[in-house]
């Protein structure tokens, strides 16, 4: 029988979700581990991968991972057609709509996130010409490259110390398990299992 | 003109051994569907786009006398288009079988594949109940041709249109606040995965009907209650997906396309299933 492959993303949920499934039971890859130069780690029957965190979507999409660990944000951006059985309790954030200092009227939109901003757009029925960077999103409203920027605000304290004007909500963001259909499909039993587990241990979590 | 060993995205040629190996699949492949009363028919390479809204994913051109035009992308409502004009009442079941190229512009978002060889077959017409257990049975025989051991996964694609309520339970697999109190139950247990014909039964009836005539009939093919496609396309009934058991790779997909036959001029239920071979 094949392992299971499960893709986790780096970067701003990799610690919390590493622990997620750490409190489920399951032997992840230790620091150690991540310090090497392996991209595949087998820990207790399962393949563990890290990717970047918009590529998650990506491999769980075309079944190179048969599940992983994904904001709402590249879920989102990354059209993806994958369950989303377990909602994680951090992490969570919202999208905004963000305007330059002194609200210019919108006419540019800076954003890591071109297909969620042209569908939010289209929906309030605003014409924009969309600006897509790949970080430091604030800067370009900062610097007067774009009126706006569509980006992920946590505390708050860019927008604050750059006198940006929080606008709009484009959506509440939190952080899902991810599962493929194909292997939903060819691996009900396992993959069920998989989401019983994490979902009993943020559960757990949740009450403590 | 400099020599250009490139292809475009998505294309290859065969050469002789890769060609020999598809000829012999299609060699099997043709044997067992002559053998179960299936005959051929040869549909054309491109055709008038108006005819296929949903074949969204077609190359598209404008020919020379200026009409939009799409290349094959999808086999199953050529064969409707081709047939409906063509059946008399009497004539029905047809049992028909079709191959050749398909070629879609996002084949896969990775960019491979854009053209793919593609056998299908289906039956038109008939007893649907006994229609439905004939095409699995023989999408399972093909796939054991190829020397693959199959493991088909079916469920019914109007349960979802049946449930609207419960699209983002089953689109998500995540229980939601704004389920309705009288769907709740029926909601987890599709969630967990322990939904049974008889908790859908009085919702969709007619779908958990069909579906237990299969499941009496195919004990060993799985029963998925809360598979779920964003986009249903064209099918009404039974949806269905082939995989190889051993490697999981998806061999065959298909289901029963109730209305598509009236699209073009004449109502014909029918049920077919779709191998990509590689």
């Amino acid at each position: 029988m094949n392992p299971l492959r499960i893709a986790l993303p780096k970067g701003r949920l990799q610690n919390e979700t590493l622990a997620a499934f750490a409190a489920a039971g399951y032997g992840i890859p230790t620091e150690d581990d991540l310090r090497t130069r392996k991209l595949v780690f087998v820990r207790d029957g399962i393949e563990w991968i890290f990717v970047k965190d918009g590529d998650v979507p990506v491999y769980v999409e075309h079944g190179a991972a048969d599940a992983g660990v994904a904001g709402l944000d590249q879920i989102l951006e990354q059209e993806s057609t994958a369950y989303q059985p377990v909602e994680f309790p951090f992490g969570r954030c919202r999208m905004m709509l963000i305007a330059a200092p002194g609200a210019p009227p919108l006419t540019k939109v800076a954003t890591k996130y071109p297909r969620v901003t042209r569908r939010y757009l289209e929906s309030k029925q605003l014409r924009a010409e969309i600006v897509p960077l790949a970080g430091s999103v604030e800067l370009a409203a900062v610097l007067n490259l774009t009126s706006h920027v569509v980006d992920l605000v946590e505390t708050g304290e860019t927008v604050r110390v750059h006198r940006l004007e929080l606008q709009d909500l484009v959506a509440e963001i939190s952080p899902r398990l991810i599962v493929g259909k194909h292997a939903y499909r060819t691996e009900s039993k396992r993959i069920r299992a998989l989401i019983a587990r994490i979902e009993e241990a943020c559960h757990a979590n949740l009450q403590r | 003109m400099a020599t250009n060993h490139r292809y475009p995205t998505g294309v290859l040629p065969l050469l002789m051994e890769e060609a020999a190996r598809r000829r012999c699949i299609e060699a099997r492949f043709i044997e067992v569907l002559e053998r179960a009363g299936f005959a051929e028919i040869v549909l054309p390479i491109i055709d008038y786009a108006e005819l296929y809204p949903t074949s969204k994913d077609s190359y598209r051109f404008v020919d020379r006398e200026g009409e939009l035009v799409a290349i094959r992308s999808d086999f199953t409502p050529m064969a409707a288009r081709a047939l409906a004009p063509a059946i008399a009442p009497g004539d029905l079941p047809l049992r028909i079988y079709y191959r050749g190229d398909v070629i879609r512009c996002n084949g896969s978002r990775l960019g491979a594949n854009r053209e793919m060889f593609q056998i299908g077959a289906e039956i038109v017409g008939g007893d649907p109940a006994e229609g439905d257990i004939e095409i699995l049975r023989l999408a399972a025989d093909l796939a054991r041709t190829l020397g693959f051991e199959p493991s088909i996964v079916y469920t019914d694609s109007s349960l979802v249109a049946a449930l609207p309520a419960l699209r983002p339970v089953l689109a998500t697999k995540r229980m939601t606040d704004d389920v309705p109190r009288t769907l709740r139950t029926l909601a987890e247990k599709l969630v967990a995965g322990t939904a049974a014909l008889e908790d859908i039964g009085p919702f969709a009836p007619e779908a958990a009907s069909r579906l237990s005539a299969i499941a009496a009939a195919l004990p060993g093919f799985e029963m998925h209650l809360d598979d779920f496609e964003e986009n249903g396309g064209y099918y009404t009934g039974l949806r269905f997906r082939v995989y190889d058991a051993q490697s999981r790779t998806t061999l065959a997909q298909g289901g029963r396309y109730d209305n598509l036959y009236e699209r073009f001029g004449t109502p014909a239920a029918a049920v077919g299933f779709t191998f990509t071979i590689v």
